[in-house]
C-alpha cells in the first residue's frame, strides 16, 4: 500500500475549550516547577561554582575539600545515617512482620506509637530523649544514673524514632504482597517455619528491604532538626550547611556542602528507583493470614511493644515536661509555660498554619493538574513529566531552604518580593514534598477508569461534565489525602524553612528550636505539644472525612497517604 | 441513516492498525465485528465513536462526513465490558446522565428514565448504585444510559464478556429483542463466533487489522471465504487440493493452490476393518462426539451423534455428504 506523504490523524476533533484546558493544567504546574525548583537549584549550582575572586570554576570545591574536618563531618554523616538506617530496618522488619504476620494483641498501641514521629518536628524526639536522658533528664532525677546522650548515640536514636515509620510503612507493604499459595506449597513440601521465612519471606523482602534502608538513610542524612538539638559536637552534613550559611554568611560554600549533600541522596534515591522496578509485585496474591506460634510471637511482640512504648514514653516526657514548672529542679505542675511571649509568642504557629493550608491547597491543585496533563499526554512526554515530579524528593530540604535563600533574597522586585512572606514558606514546603505527593496523586488517578471518561464524551460531555462526573468523584479520597498530608508535612518539616524564616516571620517548627536553644526547653516542649494537637487535629478530621465519603460511596475509601 | 467506511486505514507509527477497511451498516441493523484478540475490531469500533483517530480513508453517517466531527458531537451510546457506571449515581441518575448533560427539562427526563428502566426490567432497582447491582445489572443499565439519548448508532465493545455463562446468554437475546424492537443501528465487537452467529444481522469478520469476511451469519457459517474464517468460525479441516482429491473433489479451474474446507458435521465415518482411516481420538461432548480420524497422513475432524460404536484405534471408513465443503483462498 502507498503511504505517500505525511499520514494526517482525522475524526478525533479536540473542541478548544478542551485543548485550552489541557495546555493550562500542563503548563501552569511546569511553570510552577520551573520556577520555584529548577531555577532555584539552579542558581545553588551556579553559586557553587562562583569562587570568592568572581571567576567561575570547582575552587569553592577544591577548598571545601581540602579541609580537614570536613572529612570527619562527611564520615560523622555516613556513620550516623548508617547505623540509624541499619536499626530502622531490623526493628522495622520486626514490628511490621509482628503487625501482619502474627495476632499481635493491642496492635492499635503499636500502630499509635508509630503515629507519633509524624505528628512532631523530627527534633521533638531529640527534646525527649534529652528530658529523659539528658544531664538534667528524668532518668537522672529518678536513678542518679548519668548517660552521655549527647552526640552520636542521641543522634541515632532520635533519628531513629524519626525514620522507623517509615520503614515499617515499607516493609508492611512488601509483606503485604506475598502469596499464601507459596507457604502452603511449602508446608505441604515439609518445610519448617523458620526454612519458610528463609526461603520464601526474606527473598520476597529484598527490595522492601533495600528501599527502607535508603529511605532511612536518606531522610536522616539530610535532616536538620535532631542534629541542631542533640548533636552536640558530633559534627554532621546537616549542621555544616547550616553554620557555614547562618553562621558565617558564607553562601557560596553553604552551596557546595548543598551541592555535596545531594550526592548521596541523588544515588540512593536512584538505586531505590531501580530496585523499586525490579521488585515488581504479582497480580491476584492471595494475602497470607497471620498466625500464632508461640516461639516467633513472644520475641517479636516484645521487642514491638518495647518499641511502642519508648517511642510513647518519649513523647509523653515531652508533653509532662510542658506542664512542669521548673525543669527538674521543681517538678510541680503548672500552665505557665504554654505563655510563650519570646521569639514571636505564638505567631509562629499561626504562620505555620495559614503557610501549610496555603501548601496544601496549592499543592493539591497542581499536583492534580498535572497528572491530568500527564494522563493525556503519549508515552515520552508522560514519562519526562513523571520524572521531573519525582526528581524534588532527592533534594534535601536544607538544599531546597538554601536554594531559596539564595534565589529569593534579592534585590529585583520580582523574585525578591516573594522573600519573607508565608507565601514563600508555603511554596517551598509544597516543593519539598512534591513527589511523594505527586506519587499518590498518580495512583489515585490510575483509579479512574479511562472508559468512564470515554463514556461521558461519547454522550457528549466535555471537559468540564468528565472532571465532575467521571474524575473527581473517584479521585475523592486522593485529594483528600493529598491535601493533609500537605498540611502534616507543612506544619512540621523544619530543614528547609530554617532558611527561609526573618526576624519579622517564623514557623512553629523554628520556634521550638529557638526556645530550646535559648534555654527555655519546658516552653519548647509547650510549642511542640501545640504542633503535635494541631497536626493530631488535621489527621483525625482526614480520617473523618475519608470515612465519611467511603460510606457515602458505600465502600472503603482507597486513597492512603504516602509516608 | 447508515453509516459508509471506505478505505480506512489507521496507523500506530509504522503499525497498521486498520488496513483499508469497506463497510458500511444500514439502518436497525445489527452487525458484529468478530475475529482474535489483536485484529483491530476493537480499534475499528473506537475509530467509529471517535475515539481514535483514522489516517486515510473515508466514513460518512447519513452524508456527513464523521473525520470533522468529534466523539462529543456524534450523538452515539457506547457500552463498555467493564459497565463504567458512575460509581456515585443511582441507577436512575446513570441512564438520565446525558438528558441532563443535555438540559432537558426534569420531567422529561424523569419520564425517559422510567421507561428506558421498564426496557431493561430495573423498575425496582432504579435507586441502587452500582455496587448493590450484579454484573448483568449493571451492564443493563450501562445498555440504557447508552439508548437514553436516542443514540444514532450504538456501539457494543465486548458487552457480555466479563458475565458468566447463563446471564450471558440471556442477555444476548434481551439485546437483540430491544435492538429489533427500537430499531437502531448497532456494532458489536466480540471474540465469542456462538455470540456473533446468534445475534448478527451480518457478521464482519477480521484478522490482522483487515476484513477478511462480511457475511450474514450463516454464509459466514456455511461459505467462508478464506481460510482464517474457516478455522476460526466452527472447526473445519483443511485440505490441499491433492488430498481432497481422495474424497473425489476438485477445485473450479484455476484456483489450484485453493484449500478445501470441510466441516465435521458433514464427514460421515462408519467402522470398516479394511478402510484407511484410523481413530486417533473420541472426544464426548454431550450431544455429538468428536472424532480426530488419521487418514491418509492427514487428521480429519468428524462428528457423531452421541457416544459412535467404536473405540479409538478402531479403523473407519470416511465419506462426504453431498455438497460437503467449500473452497476457500489460502
Amino acid at each position: 500500500m502507498s503511504a505517500a506523504g505525511k499520514r494526517v490523524a482525522r475524526g478525533l476533533d479536540t473542541p478548544f475549550e478542551e485543548r485550552l484546558f489541557q495546555r493550562v493544567v500542563l503548563l501552569v504546574p511546569l511553570a510552577g516547577l520551573a520556577l520555584f525548583f529548577l531555577y532555584p537549584l539552579a542558581i545553588v549550582i551556579w553559586r557553587s561554582l562562583l569562587q570568592r575572586d568572581g571567576a567561575v570554576g570547582f575552587g569553592n570545591y577544591r577548598e571545601i575539600l581540602a579541609l580537614d574536618h570536613l572529612w570527619r563531618v562527611v564520615w560523622n554523616s555516613m556513620v550516623m545515617s548508617g547505623l540509624t538506617a541499619l536499626i530502622c530496618v531490623s526493628l522495622g522488619l520486626v514490628i511490621a512482620y509482628a503487625m501482619s504476620r502474627s495476632r499481635i494483641p493491642l496492635r492499635w498501641l503499636v500502630s499509635l506509637a508509630l503515629i507519633l514521629p509524624l505528628l512532631a518536628p523530627s527534633l521533638v524526639q531529640a527534646l525527649g530523649l534529652i528530658f529523659m536522658f539528658g544531664r538534667n533528664g528524668l532518668l537522672n532525677y529518678l536513678t542518679g544514673m548519668q548517660m552521655q546522650i549527647y552526640g552520636l548515640p542521641g543522634l541515632v536514636i532520635a533519628n531513629s524514632m524519626y525514620a522507623l515509620p517509615q520503614a515499617v510503612m515499607i516493609l508492611a507493604v512488601a509483606l503485604r504482597y506475598a502469596d499464601r499459595r507459596q507457604y502452603d506449597a511449602a508446608l505441604v513440601l515439609g518445610a519448617s517455619p523458620w526454612r519458610r521465612f528463609v526461603d520464601i519471606t526474606l527473598p520476597s523482602l529484598r527490595f522492601g528491604l533495600l528501599s527502607a534502608g535508603f529511605v532511612c538513610f536518606t531522610v536522616t542524612i539530610t535532616d536538620f532538626g535532631n542534629a541542631a538539638v542533640i548533636g552536640g559536637n558530633y559534627r554532621v552534613l546537616a549542621s555544616e550547611i547550616y553554620a557555614q550559611v547562618v553562621g558565617q554568611m558564607n553562601f557560596n560554600m553553604g552551596a557546595v556542602v548543598g551541592i555535596l549533600l545531594l550526592i548521596p541522596t541523588l544515588l540512593a534515591f536512584y538505586l531505590e528507583k531501580v530496585a523499586a522496578q525490579r521488585g515488581g509485585t504479582q497480580e491476584g496474591a492471595i494475602p497470607v493470614e497471620p498466625d500464632r506460634w508461640a516461639p516467633r510471637d513472644i520475641p517479636l511482640w516484645a521487642a514491638s511493644y518495647l518499641t511502642a512504648l519508648f517511642l510513647i514514653a518519649i513523647v509523653a516526657v515531652v508533653i509532662f515536661a510542658s506542664f512542669v514548672q521548673l525543669w527538674p529542679y521543681k517538678m510541680s505542675l503548672t500552665l505557665k509555660n504554654y505563655n510563650i511571649t519570646t521569639h514571636g509568642g505564638y505567631d509562629p504557629l499561626w504562620t505555620s498554619l495559614y503557610a501549610s493550608l496555603i501548601t496544601a491547597t496549592f499543592g493539591t491543585l497542581m499536583l492534580f493538574a498535572l497528572v491530568l496533563a500527564q494522563r493525556k499526554m503519549s508515552r515520552g512526554p508522560a514519562r519526562l513529566v513523571y520524572l521531573l515530579a519525582i526528581i524534588p524528593v532527592g533534594v534535601p530540604g536544607l538544599v531546597l531552604g538554601l536554594s531559596y535563600v539564595l534565589s529569593f533574597n534579592v534585590k529585583p522586585v520580582f523574585p525578591g518580593i516573594l522573600y519573607g512572606s508565608a507565601l514563600l514558606i508555603a511554596f517551598c514546603n509544597f516543593y519539598h514534598y512534591h513527589s511523594q505527593g505527586f506519587l499518590t496523586m498518580v495512583t489515585g488517578v490510575r483509579n479512574v477508569p479511562r472508559q468512564l471518561e470515554e463514556t461521558v464524551t461519547t454522550i457528549g460531555g466535555g471537559v468540564w461534565a468528565n472532571l465532575r462526573d467521571a474524575i473527581i468523584p473517584i479521585m475523592v479520597p486522593t485529594l483528600i489525602s493529598v491535601f493533609f498530608f500537605l498540611f502534616m508535612r507543612g506544619m512540621v518539616t523544619l530543614s528547609a524553612v530554617i532558611f527561609l524564616i526573618t526576624p519579622k516571620l517564623s514557623v512553629g517548627a523554628v520556634s521550638v528550636m529557638r526556645l530550646d536553644q535559648a534555654g527555655s526547653s519546658t516552653q519548647a516542649a509547650a510549642f511542640s505539644v501545640l504542633i503535635m494537637l494541631t497536626v493530631l487535629a488535621a489527621m483525625g478530621l482526614m480520617r473523618l472525612l475519608l470515612l465519611a465519603q467511603a460510606r457515602y460511596n458505600g465502600r472503603p475509601g482507597k486513597g492512603e497517604i504516602a509516608a | 441513516m447508515t453509516l459508509d467506511i471506505r478505505g480506512l486505514s489507521k496507523f500506530y507509527g509504522t503499525f497498521q492498525a486498520l488496513n483499508e477497511i469497506d463497510l458500511s451498516v444500514g439502518d436497525s441493523e445489527f452487525v458484529c465485528l468478530l475475529g482474535p484478540s489483536g485484529c483491530g475490531k476493537t480499534t475499528l469500533l473506537r475509530v467509529i465513536a471517535g475515539l481514535e483517530s483514522f489516517e486515510t480513508g473515508e466514513m460518512m453517517l447519513g452524508g456527513r462526513d464523521l473525520a470533522t466531527i468529534g466523539a462529543r458531537d456524534r450523538g452515539f451510546g457506547i457500552v463498555f465490558q467493564s459497565y463504567s457506571l458512575f460509581p456515585q449515581m443511582t441507577a436512575a441518575q446513570n441512564i438520565g446522565y446525558g438528558l441532563k448533560l443535555r438540559q432537558r427539562p426534569r420531567a422529561e427526563i424523569s419520564a425517559r428514565v422510567e421507561e428506558l428502566l421498564a426496557l431493561v426490567r430495573l423498575e425496582q432497582f432504579a435507586d441502587r448504585l452500582p455496587w448493590q447491582l450484579s454484573g448483568g445489572q449493571q451492564q443493563r443499565v450501562a445498555i440504557a444510559r447508552a439508548l437514553a439519548v436516542q443514540p444514532a448508532l450504538l456501539l457494543l465493545d465486548e458487552p457480555l464478556s466479563a458475565l458468566d455463562a447463563r446471564v450471558r446468554a440471556g442477555l444476548r437475546t434481551e439485546i437483540r429483542q430491544m435492538q429489533k424492537r427500537l430499531g437502531i443501528p448497532t456494532i458489536m465487537v466480540t471474540h465469542d463466533q456462538e455470540e456473533a452467529l446468534t445475534m448478527a444481522d451480518r457478521v464482519v469478520c477480521m484478522s490482522a487489522g483487515r476484513i477478511e469476511q462480511i457475511g450474514s451469519p450463516a454464509e459466514i457459517y456455511a461459505r467462508p471465504a478464506t481460510r482464517f474464517v474457516a478455522d476460526f468460525v466452527g472447526s473445519s479441516t483443511l485440505l490441499s487440493a491433492a488430498r481432497a482429491a481422495g474424497f473425489g473433489v476438485t477445485p473450479p479451474p484455476g484456483q489450484g493452490d485453493s484449500l478445501f474446507a470441510l466441516r465435521p458435521e458433514d464427514v460421515l465415518i462408519r467402522e470398516d476393518a479394511a478402510a484407511a482411516g484410523r481413530v486417533r481420538s473420541i472426544t464426548f461432548l454431550g450431544n455429538v462426539s468428536r472424532v480426530e480420524v488419521d487418514w491418509q497422513g492427514e487428521t480429519i475432524l468428524a462428528e457423531t451423534h452421541r457416544l459412535p460404536g467404536f473405540g479409538e484405534g478402531a479403523s473407519v471408513d470416511l465419506s462426504l455428504q453431498p455438497g460437503a465443503g467449500v473452497w476457500v483462498q489460502p
